[in-house]
């Protein structure tokens, strides 16, 4: 991730902009990239402002690119590297050797006089012959655990321009999400995965359904209810990776201004941001897919939707696996309970019971059960796959509660 | 035991640096303090950690009460060993105990606010958070707070996370994670306070349920006035020192010596052509647009390569203007007019520092030095072994540096705070002797006009000008 220092936004009606390259607009700079990436690759052993000046002098002639870009480029170089550091403190042990050796000597003059005779070059040449090392090499070491002065050891690069490129436009855009304050998303699917990450990332969330499969989702933290606070930039920075992997959403983030006022960066899916993170999974076990397949689009009048309703209190969600919608308005709800240990089963046992009072129809491996339990309405048991036709039977009999 | 069911039982809980509370009901605000906000996200009322006091006060007259926030552990100090306090300094801590234990402490750089603080935690030995700017700070604190009261306390900053009951920490680490520590300690010291009240900072002093609260500086004034906040923050100030009043006193006096350095001819033909490049592209923008100006320029560089070449322009003055090789030559003939006193070399930067470094093999403090390193330094120089201390602006607040007599100011920015706290550094009480503060500045560069604005605080008074 970039340093708010290396972020770029413009401000145009109320509206935010992170720097984007692109495609057509940016061509050149698919060049740019490869320049830069074979920069890192050749430059093992450089320090780590001489790989930032090449960098720099590549943008020399370009028109088209303020300092801050290409610090960010920078960064993001410098974050796929690993620099030597020093960590036994040899810089630190020279120093004091040499400073040592040389406080006798004090003041060191250019020129030799009356007063004065410990003359810079000679002083640095007694010392250079007591260390055995020549001048120069002490005093390339004497300051190597300095940052702009690390040694680039190794280079693990991106995987190519173009990857080195549209890493850079979702960079620009968490930095932009370090001034958010809320973010607001609209999802028609992918809620397990948008939920789970925005739990990972500490935020809480308030959720709205607006229509069949439709929700509206308001992130923040806890902090954030009662005043403004840019506490949870970082977590929406962090959270956005994983909302640019998912399909069908529209987000609205609400953004601190410099001159203390508030603007909106809003983003879709459509916006062509190809995240890091690899799509989420479209099944969650081999059993749901199996039956997910084999039902097909509709039966009987039940059409079937995957993870298509969220079940909330509080902070607490669940997303069962599937909804079926029947064409005379009725839904049920249907969660698969896999093959698991005992304590996921309980703990899957103690969000059913959460949200008992919803219509959810629970598949489960008769493995599972209990000798003692009673079977009820809402349950239907399989051995290894689930049958649809012991689903079907099972949702024409639901009895569906109204609240 | 209640036996009244769960409904009825109210819960105040710690939540991330807001205080939650459980079992009021939502429609009615809790004893209509207006700093609770329903949180239907949770399903509790929610407010600030800073209202702690307040709050407990008021709901324990309420039945079915329980308090679940995590309560400061009382320290023992192993083993005090304090200096007797001078008639201010006692003064102080008197006011700040006298007001609720809650209040800030304003005197001069030098003054021993220091020791007003530790006198406060050997007195009410809670458990003390102590926020100071920079690590180096934070790590004189640890040290301090080991020799005068016997504690090894936690560190929370430089990349540690070493929470104890007694923990030191830097305004960042404060900010980034007071969600998680707020919690658990009675006191709060605010080592140079000024650096609180930003934006973000604040958030140190408000997410924490600590009742008493101390704050330290010599110079409050913010230039965006949220210095007022502190009164909200931390108390109200309970003690304020003039810096009048300890220049004749417990400081020495000083002279202030400004030189002028030309640059060489070719650094002075880099310098005029970077001016012109700049001041021509300012004039022909203002022929269409008489407003406009550096703000302006900057956000235009991503699209005008002309601004972005006035950009480089500007950045290239100013390195000119700090590292200019006249400079060394000048330093040479300080230490050589100094030979055998201790001396202090401010700089701007770290490359700049690096270079005098290396010119007169001399050792330098900088932000990343580390621990072991700067004590070998520091007590080198303290022992007369270095004459020659080189440091930027990590010593610019606060940090302990041995005596020195003779200061030079190399490079810097010319705001009223940071030449009090220089100043500050070499005039540490040194025998009632004379102390100097040069300072090395650029001739016909804005330096002057950074010189001239560092003059106008009132420690500047007496600056004399000369040639050198």
């Amino acid at each position: 991730m970039l340093t708010s220092e290396q972020s770029i936004v413009e401000f145009k009606a109320a509206q935010v902009f992170p720097d984007k390259l692109k495609r057509n607009a940016h061509r050149h700079y698919f060049e740019f990239a490869e320049q830069m990436l074979s920069i890192y690759a050749n430059g093992i052993g450089q320090q780590r402002r001489q790989l930032h000046k090449q960098v720099e002098k590549l943008f020399q002639d370009e028109a088209d690119c303020p300092i801050r870009r290409i610090d960010a480029f920078c960064k993001l170089l410098d974050d796929k590297s690993v620099y030597y550091t020093d960590p036994d403190g040899n810089a630190a042990r020279l120093r004091l050797q040499v400073f040592s050796k040389a406080a006798q000597f004090h003041p060191l003059v250019s020129q030799r006089d009356q007063l004065f005779e410990h003359v810079e070059n000679d002083i640095k040449h007694k010392i250079a012959k007591e260390l055995e090392k020549p001048w120069d090499e002490i005093e390339q070491c004497l300051y190597a655990d300095v940052m702009e002065y690390q040694r680039l050891k190794e280079f693990e690069g991106y995987s190519g321009a173009s990857e080195f490129l549209s890493r850079y436009n979702v960079a620009q855009l968490q930095a932009a999400l370090y001034k958010a304050q809320t973010m607001r998303i609209w999802a028609s699917g992918d809620f397990k995965t948008i939920l789970r990450y925005a739990k990972l990332a500490r935020l809480l969330h308030e959720i709205k359904r607006i229509g069949p499969s439709q929700y509206e989702m308001v992130l923040s933290g806890p902090l954030s209810v009662l005043h403004e606070t840019r506490r949870y930039g970082i977590s929406f920075a962090r959270f956005l990776p994983a909302l640019l992997a998912c399909k069908g959403w529209r987000m609205s983030a609400t953004i601190k201004t410099p001159w203390n006022g508030t603007a909106r960066l809003s983003l879709s899916d459509k916006d062509g941001f190809s995240s890091y993170l690899p799509q989420p999974d479209e099944f969650d076990s081999s059993v749901e897919e199996a039956f997910a397949k084999e039902f097909g689009g509709e039966r009987d009048g039940w059409r079937l939707i995957r993870e298509g309703e969220i079940l909330h209190e509080n902070q607490t969600t669940f997303v069962p696996d599937f909804v079926f919608r029947h064409k005379d308005g009725r839904e049920v709800l249907m969660e698969i309970i896999g093959f698991w240990t005992p304590e996921y089963l309980a703990h899957r046992r103690e969000t059913v019971r959460r949200f008992r009072d919803c219509n959810i129809l629970l598949a489960i491996p008769e493995s599972s059960l209990k000798s003692d339990v009673v079977k009820a309405k809402d349950i239907v048991t399989y051995k290894k796959a689930l049958a649809i036709k012991s689903v079907v039977e099972a949702l024409c009999e639901f009895k569906i509660k109204v609240d | 035991m209640d036996f009244e069911g769960k409904n009825e039982q109210i819960i105040l809980k710690w939540d991330e640096g807001t205080l939650l509370l459980d079992g009021w009901p939502s429609d009615n605000t809790p004893y209509n303090m207006g700093i609770w906000r329903w949180d239907s996200r949770v399903g509790n009322w929610r407010c600030d950690a800073i209202y702690y006091q307040r709050i407990k006060e008021k709901l324990s007259q309420t039945a079915n009460f329980r308090d679940e926030v995590m309560q400061p552990a009382s320290v023992h100090w192993p083993k005090v060993d304090l200096p007797t306090l001078r008639p201010e300094q006692s003064e102080a801590l008197d006011n700040w105990t006298q007001s609720g234990r809650r209040g800030q402490v304003i005197m001069p750089t030098g003054t021993g606010k220091t020791e007003v603080a530790l006198a406060v935690m050997a007195q009410t030995k809670t458990a003390t958070l102590v926020v100071a700017p920079v690590r180096d700070l934070m790590y004189q604190w640890h040290r301090k707070i080991l020799k005068g009261l016997g504690y090894d306390a936690g560190i929370v900053g430089d990349n540690t996370f070493d929470i104890r009951p007694v923990t030191v920490t830097t305004y960042d680490s404060a900010y980034i994670h007071i969600s998680r520590m707020g919690a658990g300690f009675g006191l709060l010291v605010f080592d140079e306070e000024h650096h609180l009240p930003g934006r973000c900072r604040r958030e140190a002093a408000i997410l924490s349920t600590a009742s008493m609260r101390l704050g330290l500086t010599a110079t409050p004034e913010r230039s965006d006035g949220l210095h007022k906040d502190l009164d909200f923050l931390i108390g109200p100030v309970v003690y304020n020192m003039p810096f009048r009043r300890a220049k004749g006193s417990t400081l020495a006096d000083f002279d202030v010596i400004r030189i002028p350095v030309a640059l060489n001819d070719e650094e002075q033909q880099v310098y005029s052509q970077c001016s012109r490049i700049i001041r021509e592209y300012i004039v022909s923008q203002r022929e269409e647009n008489p407003g406009y100006n550096w703000q302006e320029l900057c956000k235009e560089t991503g699209k005008d390569p002309k601004a972005r070449h006035a950009q480089k322009a500007y950045h290239l003055k100013t390195s000119i203007e700090s590292r200019a090789e006249e400079k060394l030559r000048v330093l040479e003939d300080i230490f050589r007019l100094h030979n055998g006193q201790q001396t202090l070399v401010f700089v701007g930067s770290n490359a700049m520092a690096i270079e005098v470094s290396k010119r007169f093999l001399a050792p330098t403090i900088l932000s990343h030095t580390g621990k072991k390193e700067r004590l070998a330094v520091l007590d080198g120089f303290a022992r007369g072994m270095f004459k020659v201390l080189v440091a930027n602006q990590v010593l610019d607040e606060g940090v302990d540096v041995p005596e020195a007599k003779i200061g030079v100011v190399i490079g810097g920015q010319g705001s009223t705070r940071q030449a009090k706290q220089r100043l500050g550094r070499i005039l540490r009480k040194n025998g009632g002797s004379q102390a100097t503060l040069y300072e090395v500045v650029c001739e016909n560069t804005k330096e002057v006009h950074r010189s001239r604005s560092r003059r106008r605080s009132d420690a500047y008074e007496r600056t004399i000008h000369r040639r050198v």
